[in-house]
């Protein structure tokens, strides 16, 4: 009983931690500009005014930022999805020369801060005109967001018993058949996780965005919204109604992948 | 169907040596089946049969073609998991469709073959289940029946009843029988239970340590095992080894003197094997003293220790099976049934 208790008040404790600066984000976002600056905090909305959020886009280049930043993240993550299946299946199933070696190297590459390419890759992009585009973005975040996708996938793919996989063999599936039709849909789980990885990775990105990217129209939600707030003086309902977009897409985009986390999808494959 | 030849196959995984040198002629429409104690080899001869794992050394024919460098679909042979390994997130339908439409088959023949293998192995009711949906029994029928549905040259099964109890097991394995007779088709068959072995092999391949012991029928090797790993593999309870020693030109252990010819010099320690079975003949007895009784209704087995500490089995009678531990008993061997083994194992008489 006590055990209980402890349990339930444990999880209340980080509950209120994690919830209550997003709650504090979120009502702030409809307050009057008066009581959110009050000398009194007030922890329910007193008052209500999409004032905010009528600013925020029509007064800013905020649906902009929106729409650059849902384009570099979805990319990113259809991009690194793509890219960490095969890379996954060929480090773990496959008999390649070297294999563990490069497999390692590429975890190193993840230990590096990124600032640390910060230039070579201006100079890198500068020389292939990609500067001041989204696809230089997709192109950095992916690279970033690939060798822990890798590692995820690959532990992922350690669930699916090798026996399915020689089934298929033995059926007469060619590999590119056999991590279509029956790896994929086993994996589903793993490639949704990699695929909300990626797109967090990418929707959170600041430094890059900042140095590659040069015109207002280009810019995503971090570098665009930070210029949003110090353009004048701080807005403190502007910032918050723009910080509640920020979370939306995410929040969204957990609802609907939430349900392929499922877990026993190889149930009765084996045993 | 199509007969299947190896010659010296032999597998090497670094400095270990899991298959060494294995040559076997098996005929078109025959059910062999490998039985060996666990990392004898047996499994990994299987998956060098279906084209799994490369073989290090030796030649793989079937139907007379040389297939050892071909890949697994290009064998024509179809294999049965130990684990089912089915598609868990396809149907049975689809499970069983899935090699067809891997060969291009149209929509149509997919679904007439499907529908007639289901029939076959009475999995019609459960086409549409995932295999999470399924009992054991169901799940190792969809196994087999997508390896039926391909018609392949030939089977290969690895240890696929062993995920199932033992009421099954029988049931299946029945089954299993009835699907060769059936088809007739050529199945290897890998198995370390050697009931399974015993009752559904045309031929048994004894392995042990990566090398064939014997190769025969069921019954040669029960009543004429090559050596004493095989005579203590094949038959449950296992066959009797009891030291003796060559005196005069026969074999002579505490109550029961063998003169058989060809024996070794005089002093020489061999074994003598007796089955459970063997054992109550009338004659010269042995002293023992019983540990154990085990009454299974038909028969009931004595399980004794003899002087030199040597540990038997008798199939006994109901008179010697009310015997309680402890007490002493004599057993008498029938001498004409004893075979004579050297102390490393090899057939002597």
């Amino acid at each position: 009983m006590t055990g209980r208790l402890l349990l339930w008040g444990g999880i209340g404790f980080f509950l209120v931690i994690i919830g209550l600066p997003f709650w504090w984000v979120v009502t702030g976002s409809i307050k009057d500009p008066a009581e959110i600056i009050a000398r009194d905090p007030t922890m329910f909305p007193q008052s209500f005014t999409l004032q905010h959020y009528a600013k925020l886009l029509a007064a800013s280049a905020y649906p902009t930022y929106l729409v650059n930043s849902l384009i570099v993240a979805v990319s990113t993550a259809v991009l690194t999805v793509l890219l960490a299946v095969p890379a996954a299946y060929a480090f773990f199933r496959m008999e390649l020369p070297f294999r563990e070696g490069m497999y390692r190297a590429i975890l190193l590459a993840y230990a590096f801060p990124g600032i640390i390419v910060l230039i070579p890759i201006y100079g890198f992009f500068a020389q292939l005109g990609l500067i001041d585009s989204l696809v230089a973005l997709v192109i950095v975040n992916t690279t970033f967001a690939l060798p822990f996708s890798i590692w995820m996938m690959r532990s992922f793919l350690g669930t699916i018993p090798q026996d399915i996989e020689e089934a298929a063999r033995m059926d007469g599936a060619p590999t590119p058949v056999i991590l279509r039709r029956i790896l994929v849909p086993l994996l589903l789980p793993g490639i949704a996780a990699v695929a909300v990885f990626a797109f967090i990775s990418s929707w959170t990105e600041y430094i890059f965005a900042s140095i590659l990217i040069l015109s207002d129209a280009q810019r995503t939600i971090p570098v665009g919204f930070a210029g949003i707030i110090g353009q004048y003086q701080i807005d403190w309902g502007l910032l918050l109604a723009g910080a509640t977009l920020a979370i939306l897409p995410v929040v969204i985009i957990f609802a609907l992948i939430g349900r392929t986390f499922v877990a026993g999808m190889t149930d009765g494959a084996v045993k | 169907m199509s007969d299947l030849v190896l010659q010296g196959v032999t597998k090497r995984f670094g400095a270990t040596t899991a298959v060494q040198g294995v040559d076997l002629d098996i005929a078109a429409g025959e059910m062999v089946v490998f039985v060996g104690p666990s990392g004898c080899g047996k499994s990994t001869l299987l998956r060098m049969i279906a084209g799994l794992d490369p073989v290090t050394e030796g030649r793989i024919l079937i139907g007379g073609r040389d297939v050892t460098a071909a890949e697994p679909v290009d064998r024509g042979l179809a294999m049965v998991f130990q684990s089912y390994a089915l598609y868990p997130h396809m149907t049975v339908a689809q499970n069983m469709a899935f090699p067809l439409e891997m060969q291009g088959l149209g929509r149509a023949e997919i679904s007439a073959r499907v529908r007639e293998t289901a029939r076959t192995l009475q999995l019609e009711p459960l086409l549409d289940r995932k295999p999470r949906a399924l009992s054991g029994g169901q799940r190792q029928r969809v196994a087999i029946g997508r390896a039926i549905v391909r018609q392949p040259v030939g089977f290969l099964f690895d240890e696929p009843l062993s995920n199932l109890d033992a009421e099954l097991r029988v049931q299946m394995r029945q089954e299993v029988a009835r699907l060769h007779r059936t088809l007739g088709a050529t199945m290897v068959y890998v198995t370390h239970d050697q009931v399974e072995a015993m009752t559904l092999a045309d031929r048994i391949v004894v392995l042990r340590a990566g090398r064939v012991e014997q190769v025969g029928a069921p019954l040669e090797l029960y009543e004429n095992p090559a050596n004493a790993f095989v005579a203590g593999f094949i038959g449950s309870p296992r066959m009797n080894l009891i030291p003796a020693t060559v005196r005069d030109g026969a074999v002579t252990l505490p109550g029961l003197v063998l003169p058989r010819p060809g024996l070794p010099a005089g002093g020489t320690p061999v074994q003598v094997g007796l089955r459970p079975e063997h054992m109550v003949a009338s004659g010269p007895a042995i002293a023992a003293t019983c540990e154990a009784v085990e009454r299974l209704g038909a028969v009931s087995y004595l399980y004794a220790r003899l002087a030199d500490g040597t540990q038997v089995t008798a199939q006994v009678d109901a008179a010697l099976a009310v015997t309680s531990p402890g007490a002493a008993v004599t057993l008498t061997p029938d001498p004409a049934r004893a075979l004579v083994f050297a102390a490393d194992g090899a057939r002597l008489v």
